[in-house]
């Protein structure tokens, strides 16, 4: 069973790094939540999606502990942590 | 009818992802890479198995197991619920590698494609296939992620490509072609030649075909007449050889509909109604949404001891709308036995003609409705579906999950919008 826990909550990204030649894009390296600091080590996914009109930049990030989903909302330009999945996989339903 | 083997170049590329669904979880995370991973559209003790992982089927799970029958071989099973968002995300820089080596690029599927190189080899790519084969895996891996991998099978047809692509997997390319077609075929059973299951291995088995080899040396009289007993028999015959016969797209749409195994084992009848709405709602979402309307309408019920019903009924007038499609499939509905709890419901239109939601009706209820219709799905398409949505159907709003298209991707940016 996965354990993926929903927290939907803004964050702050306090680092980005970008990545290709022609067209550089833009991924966070370092989130802020409560004061405690998270830096990303892998980029899983980054996929747009769209909620109505608005657009929202989805990105799969891991720490190497746990595996984060991220949202950008392009309209407003907010960060908001979705969802936090760790290692330890749980079997039970 | 007496044909040799197809000694042209092969043309045709397939190109399929392998294990798409669990291959994006395990890219989009990187944690459940190298771990036994299975995706279903919605997570419950009985569920079915969508998309298992290379880690998992090692261990003996398969697309289709019921979840409990997975986790007996793989206790350490990881189930995620399916993300369209993401398969549509790889779906679109799939097909854009694809379409830039030919303009005959087909999708067969949200995780394959074939594309026709026929007439664009002698300017634009020169080089050999399997060389442009291993361009798009590396491409794929540079465009999505490094867990990307994808089956690449290169023959005279869409046939043999497809056998081509299935040969070693995972990562595999293998072209097909004159020189090796025999001794492919030497090496397989019936049942691994792409549309050859229990019943067409059957059909040739009473005639006495028990391999590939027999298959392809058997006349093609004997296919059409004893075997397929259609002018199937006459396509399997130039199919084997290498001749093109599946070069046809997708007809017309004849059907719309949804259908929903029931979440709850003992449904009430407001509960199964309330779900039966929601399917009306999705599928009155389809008719319009491909500018379609209908004049008949079925319902169908599997019942939990495994008897099934349906009903269907054809209209003078034309109707798309989502009540008009809950009434008309309520009116069908009330006729079904109760004699035991439903498992399956479902409700599909069929008789479609184009729409004729902008003609103004002499009706002025008729016109009302088009045009509350037309507002709804404004508001809709603004704020993300049901965010306007019939109240009989509120409920099945978080419950009922839109489904992958697997056949086909014709719903995919409806099926995006309303995830």
């Amino acid at each position: 069973m996965d354990n993926t826990i929903q927290i939907n909550r803004d964050v702050n990204i306090i680092a980005y790094y970008f990545r290709g030649k022609d067209k550089p894009k833009c991924f966070p390296k370092r989130m802020d939540i409560d004061g405690r600091q998270i830096t990303f080590t892998e980029t899983g996914l980054l996929h747009p999606t769209q909620k109505g009109k608005r657009m929202v930049h989805v990105f799969d990030m891991t720490d190497g502990k746990a595996d984060y989903r991220l949202e950008f909302d392009a309209e407003v330009l907010s960060w908001k942590l979705v969802a936090i999945s760790d290692a330890n996989y749980a079997t039970a339903y | 009818m007496q044909l040799p083997i197809n000694k042209e170049d092969p043309q045709i590329m397939h190109v399929d992802l392998n294990s798409c669904f669990a291959t994006v979880e395990q890219q989009a995370r990187p944690l459940l890479r190298g771990q036994p991973v299975g995706v279903t559209n919605r997570i419950s003790k009985y569920c079915c198995i969508i998309a298992a992982s290379y880690e998992a089927k090692a261990l003996g799970v398969k697309v289709g197991m019921r979840r409990d029958e997975a986790l007996e071989l793989a206790p350490n099973l990881i189930m995620t619920e399916t993300d369209p968002p993401k398969y549509h995300y790889v779906y679109k820089k799939l097909l854009n590698i694809l379409s830039s080596y030919s303009d005959n690029v087909v999708m067969k599927s949200i995780d394959e494609g074939v594309i026709d190189f026929h007439g664009t080899r002698q300017n634009i790519n020169k080089r050999e296939l399997s060389e442009i084969g291993y361009e798009i895996k590396a491409r794929l891996i540079n465009d999505v992620g490094s867990w990307m991998r994808c089956n690449i099978g290169i023959g005279p047809n869409r046939f043999l490509a497809k056998v081509a692509a299935g040969l070693h997997k995972p990562d595999g390319l293998d072209v097909i072609n004159h020189n090796n077609l025999i001794s492919t075929y030497k090496a397989m059973k019936l049942t691994d030649l792409h549309g050859i299951a229990e019943r067409n291995e059957a059909r040739l088995n009473a005639v006495g075909i028990m391999t590939p080899m027999e298959f392809l040396n058997a006349p093609s009289e004997v296919l059409r007449r004893q075997v397929f007993k259609s002018v199937c028999g006459d396509d399997w015959y130039k199919r084997l050889r290498g001749h093109e016969v599946d070069q046809h797209s997708s007809g017309i749409t004849k059907m719309v509909g949804r259908q929903y195994v029931l979440d709850i084992r003992r449904p009430s009848d407001q509960e199964v109604r309330t779900r039966l709405s929601y399917l009306c709602e999705t599928t009155g979402m389809k008719l319009r949404y491909r500018g379609l309307c209908a004049r008949g309408i079925m319902v169908h019920v599997r019942y939990a001891n495994g008897d099934s019903w349906y009903e269907r009924k054809m209209f003078k007038s034309t109707f798309f709308t989502n009540a008009e499609v809950y009434r008309r499939a309520t009116l069908l509905f009330n006729k079904r036995p109760r004699h035991t709890f439903e498992r399956e419901i479902g409700v599909s239109c069929y008789m479609l003609a184009p729409s004729n939601m902008s003609q103004i009706s002499l009706l002025e209820d008729i016109n009302k409705d088009i045009w509350l219709t037309q507002a709804v799905d404004q508001v809709n398409n603004q704020y993300g579906e049901f965010t306007i949505t019939s109240a009989t159907s509120a409920k099945s709003k978080n419950i009922v999950k839109q489904k992958i298209p697997f056949g086909s991707t014709q719903y995919f940016e409806l099926l995006l919008k309303s995830g």
